[in-house]
């Protein structure tokens, strides 16, 4: 017990150490970005009116004051410390004076419902029909499966996307092309709301799930292909175990351990959204937020979304690594 | 405010609405090219960078001002040189000095809330701008205003800080502006930059109906009494409910077009608009037929960074423009649907009639000294030219000469590779093999800057590529900052516009007057908008300062614009190429009767505030 403790201790420095290298790298990065978020709204105001040069200067001055981008990097990055273990994250630069975090949990419900649910999907049916494909080799709709796997698998996501759209919001219209949820409908925990999100999140849902349990599947296979040549499933044949606990208690409990990994890191990775599928089925989620806060140059809100994808990540591998000697009895006597 | 906790409302209350009251004979639906409004439940556009939307008919629907000028020609007998007076009830006032502007305001008019519109709107809108860094014209006010103040509840004057002809521009909305507020409303506001105006208080004829709390899509109501306001005495806005969405993808918007959920859409790709135009014929652009996108009046340019010593020699620059290919530029870029521009004002609005017309001859006798010979470089009939070029795939294209005129443009350079190279030669350039070499015996290399994508990125691509092939070292550079690059001159060209102008009216100023030397910042300083060249000459600045000490509408305006054009023919600081072509297109199939080439009397690009004037036009088709 003492020994777990102890490795417990030194998982969580290290957790504790790549978060804070992986918040300080961003913040170095975006604070190198050449683009200026004063000149963005600035250029937005300025196009859209007839300004005078000393018009401009003087606005330019204000907002510099106002986003404290006139004062030198390193007060910056302690001031940024500072707030961030508050939890503070300022006001976002595109939508000031509005928090940065307000941006990112009234985005984060649309990417997390959509992608843990599309993750989660497939990562059950990928492993699923890769250890039964891996553990019937010869089987005929197990092959054919493989076969569409390997097709479906290069297609690029963005086409894959678009096909659905144009074919099921567009020649059989039986999906909605864009948005999170109906116009007439209002958020709440109602029936009508529930199931217009649910339509609206098919498609988007679908090309995720067709793009994605390939890996799984391919994976699977090859891990279970190997499994099952070990001496201790022979043994097991050998001895008459059932099928199923061979299958189910062997193959598939001890393939699944590097699939878990790989789970645990696509579930963390869902923190920064899916930038095509929310560009191409206008989906409101976190992906398109961090895509126009590089645009704009806003420090504030790249920090905000990354702060909470790094920590997600770091943590997902933390609980992976916790659990490991609990589900390996090779990791535990290590 | 809106909440920040996932799903809640952004809107404290009413309800969602129901997509059944919304009859599409009295609905219209518009594209509003706004991506994601990133805060959905701000109405406060007097805030700047605030996130807001603000072409979701914020602007659009509540706003309002003294003058708009329209892009185009404006509503017949409504305004006149394409002025509207909106709020004032004349043009603009100036003393002989032009030190004092006096502004009579109409009377009936009123606030969603019902209080009237008043000079002390006017009077506190202003005084609130000087004392609030943050606001969108703390700058301009606070720049040029001394004292503003209500000579009675209808007049209302400024006074200036100095000599300035062109104050009420401020106040003269082409895209938007100085829009005025409400003083009961803000005036007990303790913080305005915090303060989210939700609902907004309307001077327009509209009210906000409902919203999107992911900021997707906006719904605004007719108001009951539409009369009292300055839009509503134009003409009756016929939709009962106007509603905007944005975040739509170029392929949604061209399903949802077609599947009936929008009527007006902002933009689309050359290609998408020739494909939705040949098979839907509901659909409609600016020109019955190819090339059927609205010129806006904004002009693409080959921008020179004339503080560096590649471009100092304006034969450099004149061979450079003259190894272009004017229909090799317009295919690459719009597929064949670029109205083109040799000078430097847009071939938009009413500047054909005042510029373009009116200086063929000039521009056909154009002669340039290349070292060797005089040759004359204008050839008025390259629009003619692409016009048959695309006749093959678009038989809609044009064939009248005027109407190829407005829709190609009235001609552009030959492409003259030989005077080019005399030009160069002349310069001291000398070639070695296929580059050109510099006086000083370096290679002559130089980036080209585009932006990552788009239209002008396109026009970059085939621009680096006819210099490359002449001998050129233009290497083509993509840059996702160049709005950043340009002001502090971090480029060698930029392939941008630099001109934007009102469209429906000759004065230049618009742009114009930031090209003034006193203007002008060393490479690495931000320089003022539009002059990205840095472009210095003591006569510029002579025409400027005639412009300045002139009337806004005093016809000898459009003589110092033509003398701009041919000092800037001269000089060739940068080469204009084309209008900036929207492909807004609208369908038929519930309301009729958009503006169009043959009767252009508004902008049918969905994010001017300049559209309102389309609902008093258009009407719904009765089924």
């Amino acid at each position: 017990m003492r020994g777990y403790l102890w490795f417990v201790g030194k998982r969580l420095l290290q957790l504790l150490a790549v978060i804070f290298c992986g918040i300080s790298a961003t913040f170095i990065v975006t604070h190198l970005s050449p683009i200026d978020p004063v000149e963005q709204v600035l250029g937005r105001l300025s196009g859209r009116s007839n300004l005078p040069p000393a018009a401009i200067e003087a606005t330019r001055q204000a907002l510099t004051e106002m986003y404290g981008t006139n004062e030198p990097i390193l007060q910056q990055y302690i001031n940024f410390w500072l707030r961030l273990v508050r939890g503070d994250l300022g006001p976002s630069l595109l939508a000031f004076p509005t928090p940065a975090m307000e941006l990112v949990w009234r985005a984060m419900p649309w990417t997390l419902g959509l992608l843990v649910t599309s993750t989660l999907f497939t990562f059950i049916i990928g492993n699923l029909m890769g250890a039964l494909a891996g553990y019937n080799p010869n089987n005929r709709f197990f092959k054919a499966f493989g076969i569409f796997s390997m097709s479906i698998q290069p297609i690029p996501y963005y086409i894959v996307a678009f096909i659905l759209l144009i074919v099921f919001a567009y020649f059989i219209p039986i999906f909605p092309a864009s948005g999170g949820f109906a116009m007439d409908v209002r958020p709440g925990l109602t029936w009508p709301f529930i199931s217009s999100v649910l339509q609206h999140a098919v498609l988007p849902g679908v090309s995720l799930v067709l793009v994605g349990f390939g890996g799984w599947f391919l994976g699977m296979r090859a891990l279970v292909s190997n499994v099952v040549t070990e001496d201790y499933v022979t043994y097991a044949e050998l001895a008459g175990v059932d099928k199923k606990t061979i299958v189910g208690g062997y193959v598939i409990r001890n393939a699944t351990l590097p699939q878990l990994t790989a789970l645990a890191m696509a579930l963390g990775g869902v923190f920064s959204g899916t930038v095509i599928t929310e560009q191409v089925f206008n989906y409101p989620g976190i992906g398109t937020l961090l895509i126009d806060a590089v645009n704009w140059g806003d420090y504030s809100l790249v920090l905000a979304v990354s702060t909470v994808s790094i920590t997600a990540v770091a943590a997902a591998i933390f609980i992976v690594d916790l659990l490991y000697p609990l589900l390996d009895p090779r990791v535990r006597a290590e | 405010m809106a909440a920040g906790n996932g799903l809640a409302m952004a809107q404290d209350a009413g309800t969602a609405p129901d997509l059944a009251q919304f009859p599409r004979n009295e609905t219209l639906i518009i594209h509003n090219p706004e991506g994601v409004i990133r805060n959905p439940a701000w109405f406060n556009n007097w805030v700047i960078g605030s996130g807001a939307g603000l072409s979701n008919g914020l602007h659009n629907l509540t706003t309002d001002t003294f003058w708009f000028i329209d892009p185009n020609a404006g509503i017949e007998g409504a305004s006149e040189n394409a002025i509207y007076n909106s709020l004032a009830d004349d043009l603009w006032q100036y003393n002989e000095d032009f030190t004092e502007m006096t502004v009579k305001l109409k009377q009936g008019i009123y606030w969603s809330d019902g209080n009237e519109f008043t000079a002390d709107d006017v009077v506190f809108t202003v005084e609130k701008h000087k004392a609030t860094p943050g606001l969108a014209q703390n700058g301009a006010y606070n720049a040029q205003v001394e004292t503003v103040e209500a000579v009675d509840p209808y007049t209302v004057r400024f006074t200036l800080k100095g000599p300035n002809s062109r104050f009420h521009t401020l106040f003269a909305i082409r895209w938007g502006g100085a829009w005025i507020m409400s003083k009961a409303h803000f005036e007990n506001v303790e913080d305005i930059l915090a303060f989210n105006n939700d609902p907004p208080v309307s001077l327009g004829p509209y009210t906000l109906h409902s919203f999107d709390p992911n900021g997707t899509w906006y719904i605004w109501q007719r108001r009951e009494d539409w009369q009292r306001t300055a839009l509503g005495m134009i003409g009756e806005p016929k939709p009962k409910f106007i509603i905007y969405r944005n975040n739509i993808s170029p392929d949604a918007r061209l399903i949802e077009m077609r599947n009936g959920n929008l009527d007006m859409v902002h933009d689309l790709s050359p290609e998408a608009t020739f494909s939705v135009l040949q098979q839907d014929p509901q659909v409609t652009g600016w020109f019955p037929g190819f090339p059927y996108a609205h010129p806006d009046p904004t002009l693409v340019m080959a921008i020179f960074n004339l503080k560096k010593p590649l471009f100092e020699d304006k034969r450099v620059r004149w061979a450079l423009a003259l190894m272009l290919d004017a229909r090799a530029m317009s295919m690459a870029s719009y597929r064949g649907a670029a109205t083109l521009s040799a000078i430097s004002v847009p071939p938009t609005g009413t500047h054909p009639r005042d510029y373009h017309a009116p200086l063929q001859e000039f521009l056909t006798n154009y002669e340039i000294d290349t070292g060797s010979r005089t040759i004359k470089p204008y050839d008025p009939d390259v629009g003619i030219q692409i016009a048959d070029m695309v006749r093959g795939q678009f038989p809609d294209a044009p064939t009248d000469e005027t109407d190829i005129r407005n829709a190609f443009g009235y001609g552009w350079w030959k492409q003259d590779i030989q005077a080019a190279e005399e030009l160069l030669t002349s310069a001291g350039f000398t070639k070695n093999g296929n580059q050109w070499m510099m006086p000083d015996g370096q290679p002559f290399r130089f980036s080209v800057m585009v932006p990552t994508d788009g239209v002008v990125n396109r026009l970059g691509s085939i621009i680096a590529q006819l210099w490359s092939q002449n001998g050129i070292g233009a290497e083509l550079e993509a840059a996702s900052d160049t709005w950043d690059r340009q002001r502090v001159g971090n480029y060698d060209v930029n392939i941008s516009w630099a001109v934007e102008s009102w469209g429906g009216h000759p004065d230049l100023s618009f742009f114009l007057d930031s090209y003034h030397s006193e203007y002008i910042r060393p490479l690495g300083e931000s320089q003022p908008d539009r002059n990205w060249m840095r472009w210095e000459d003591p006569r510029l600045d002579e025409i400027i300062e005639k412009v300045r000490a002139s009337d806004f509408n005093d016809p000898v305006g459009i003589e110092y614009g033509h003398e701009f054009v041919k000092l800037h023919l001269e000089e060739m600081p940068n080469i204009p190429i084309m209008s900036y072509n929207v492909f807004s297109v609208q369908s038929n199939r519930y309301w009729t009767g958009w503006p169009s080439i043959n009767n252009p009397y508004a902008n049918p690009v969905t994010n001017w505030s300049n559209g309102r004037f389309i609902f008093t036009q258009i009407t719904p088709v009765e089924s």
